[in-house]
């Protein structure tokens, strides 16, 4: 079926949106025209007004409405330690912990040869701009466990030791609350190499 | 383990085809380009989750049709278990096991298999990769945590061999390399480590067979060759390793890939201390080639506690009389086999097995 010019308009933008297929974009579609002009509108300006407020902080890169951010400015947190994340998503993941009380700094990426991204690419400089002001003592390494996250780790860590900075990295292993058995046999003996003495 | 039954809609020559396969021997017999090879890539599809005979999965579709699915019901430790791949040429492939969807890499290692195929002939004479390819598939199955590291492992070698060429081209500096060859190491010694402990079993069960092929008259021996590494053991390989990177740094750059790691080592095969390889004569390299393909089904049963599903394809007419004497006898009664030739008379009088009579894409039994 073809649809109406509009319609169809609004289907491709949904459908280009990350997870969305061409069915669950038909039925997003159909959805909106069934609203009310008021809530149509106001969730095209909730759109605008996102895209319009948020930018990224020039502190720590994460996204924000103010700058600099909330976490950066909050004075009770403690600024000797800053966790190297990959994702301001990432940053939202530890925030729930409500764990962490030290600060941030988002890469925006992280480093792959293959898809052309290297160190000029993601924000390392201006994590050495931040480290060079004097502050910070402890560096948290949290990319993804993947390859391409543990070079990165590597690589930041590889610049930083001759700082005299304290590098770590986030531990892998068990998830909390499961089961032993049910973990899969790759994070099951990542967690027992990177087992502690008691 | 044991195949039961496979359902193909729209794979190869096949429309609708639903086979049930006894415990023991099944010999599909028939004219080349019937079908024959088609039931035994099913099965391997079904094992690999790839074809042994292509990378494109839409091969395997019928001609001009749009989508195949291939099911194969099979029993292990005496528990049915359901297995459907979905093919499409739009879409990417859906793997269901037991009515879940699976991932593709979690397949490896549900249905386990062994193929011998004319090809495998060529595994002593052919190239190392062949070799690694045939290590690698062995272990996998048999511990599917093997196949996840191995991945890992070729993903960071395809990783730093495009920064090596950038470095080339004077894109990036050479010390990006650091952040690599440390994971790269690790990772290298964790592959050479399984594939050791895999050798050195698997020598153990080849030498036996071959003993009883040759009526005791000759030894084969199996070693892992490591390519310019010396050391053993897992901190002692790391370290070699990482220092090994260092050393051809230069040389790596310039040839824009890396020199050294398990994606070179090698299995050396010798007869009574006389590499097979080189100075063993094609009668002595197929005994070669059949004791090892034994030992993998008794390597894969020690490590799984069952035996795999031998596929044999078309290899019957490949091996003279004594040596497919030895293949039968060790399997019959003991290993659920599906074969394909094109003739009856390579098969013994004995009460054998079930036949099928394959023509054009239709199957008599």
């Amino acid at each position: 079926m073809q649809y109406i010019a509009p319609l169809a308009k609004l289907i491709e933008q949904f459908r280009a949106l990350p997870g969305i297929g061409s069915k669950s974009a038909a039925r997003l579609a159909y959805h909106v025209l069934e609203m009310d002009k008021s809530r149509a509108e106001s969730l095209a300006q909730a759109i605008i007004e996102a895209k319009e407020k948020i930018g990224y902080c020039d502190v720590c890169f994460n996204l924000t409405d103010c700058n600099p951010c909330s976490i950066c400015r909050d004075a009770g947190r403690d600024v000797s330690i800053v966790c190297v994340m990959e994702e301001p998503r990432d940053v939202a993941a530890v925030e729930r912990t409500r764990e962490y009380r030290g600060r941030y700094h988002v890469l925006h990426g992280q480093l792959s040869p293959l898809e052309g991204v290297g160190p000029n690419d993601i924000r390392i400089k201006e994590l050495l701009t931040r480290i060079g002001e004097g502050e910070i003592q402890e560096v948290i390494m949290a990319t993804n466990p993947d390859v391409e996250g543990e070079a990165t780790a590597m690589y930041i860590a590889r610049l930083l030791k001759p700082l005299g900075i304290k590098v770590t990295r986030i531990a892998h292993g068990l998830p909390v609350g499961g089961d032993l058995e049910y973990a899969d046999e790759v994070t099951l003996s990542k967690a027992m190499e990177n087992r502690r003495e008691m | 383990m044991k195949v039961n039954k496979i359902i193909l809609r729209n794979i190869r020559n096949y429309v609708n085809l639903s086979l049930d396969f006894t415990q023991g021997i099944n010999i599909f017999i028939g004219q080349n380009a019937q079908g024959k090879t088609n039931i035994l890539e099913s099965i391997y599809y079904g094992a690999m989750g790839r074809s042994h005979r292509t990378n494109v999965d839409a091969e395997l579709i019928r001609w001009q049709q749009e989508d195949g699915s291939i099911t194969i019901v099979f029993s292990r430790m005496n528990i049915e278990n359901s297995l459907v791949m979905k093919l499409s040429n739009s879409q990417k492939k859906e793997i269901i096991s037991n009515h879940y969807a699976i991932k593709p890499r979690e397949l490896i290692g549900l249905l386990n298999v062994v193929l011998f195929s004319p090809e495998d002939l060529m595994l002593i004479k052919g190239m190392p990769a062949m070799r690694r390819r045939f290590l690698d598939i062995e272990i996998s199955q048999a511990n599917p945590s093997y196949y996840q590291q191995l991945l890992k492992y070729n993903r960071i070698v395809s990783q730093r061999n495009n920064l090596l060429k950038k470095i080339r081209e004077n894109k990036d500096k050479p010390d990006m390399l650091d952040a690599w060859d440390e994971q790269l190491a690790v990772a290298a010694s964790k592959i050479v480590t399984k594939r050791q402990e895999a050798v050195k079993k698997l020598a153990m069960l080849a030498n036996l067979m071959h003993r009883k092929i040759t009526a005791s008259k000759e030894n084969l021996t199996l070693v892992y060759h490591k390519h310019e590494i010396t050391e053993t053991g897992a901190e002692n390989l790391i370290k070699e390793y990482k220092a090994k990177f260092v050393q051809q740094r230069q040389n790596d750059i310039w040839r824009g890939s890396t020199s050294i790691g398990p994606h070179k080592d090698d299995l050396i095969l010798t007869v009574n201390g006389i590499n097979l390889r080189t100075f063993g004569s094609q009668g002595q390299q197929r005994t070669g080639v059949l004791s090892l393909k034994l030992a993998e089904l008794e390597f894969i049963k020690s490590e799984t506690g069952e035996y795999p599903i031998l596929l044999l394809d078309d290899v019957m007419s490949e091996l003279d009389a004594t040596r497919r004497e030895h293949l039968l006898v060790f399997i019959k009664d003991r290993v659920q086999t599906i074969i394909t030739a094109t003739e009856e008379k390579y098969f013994p009088d004995w009460e054998f097995g079930k036949y099928f009579h394959v023509e054009n894409g239709t199957i008599v039994e």
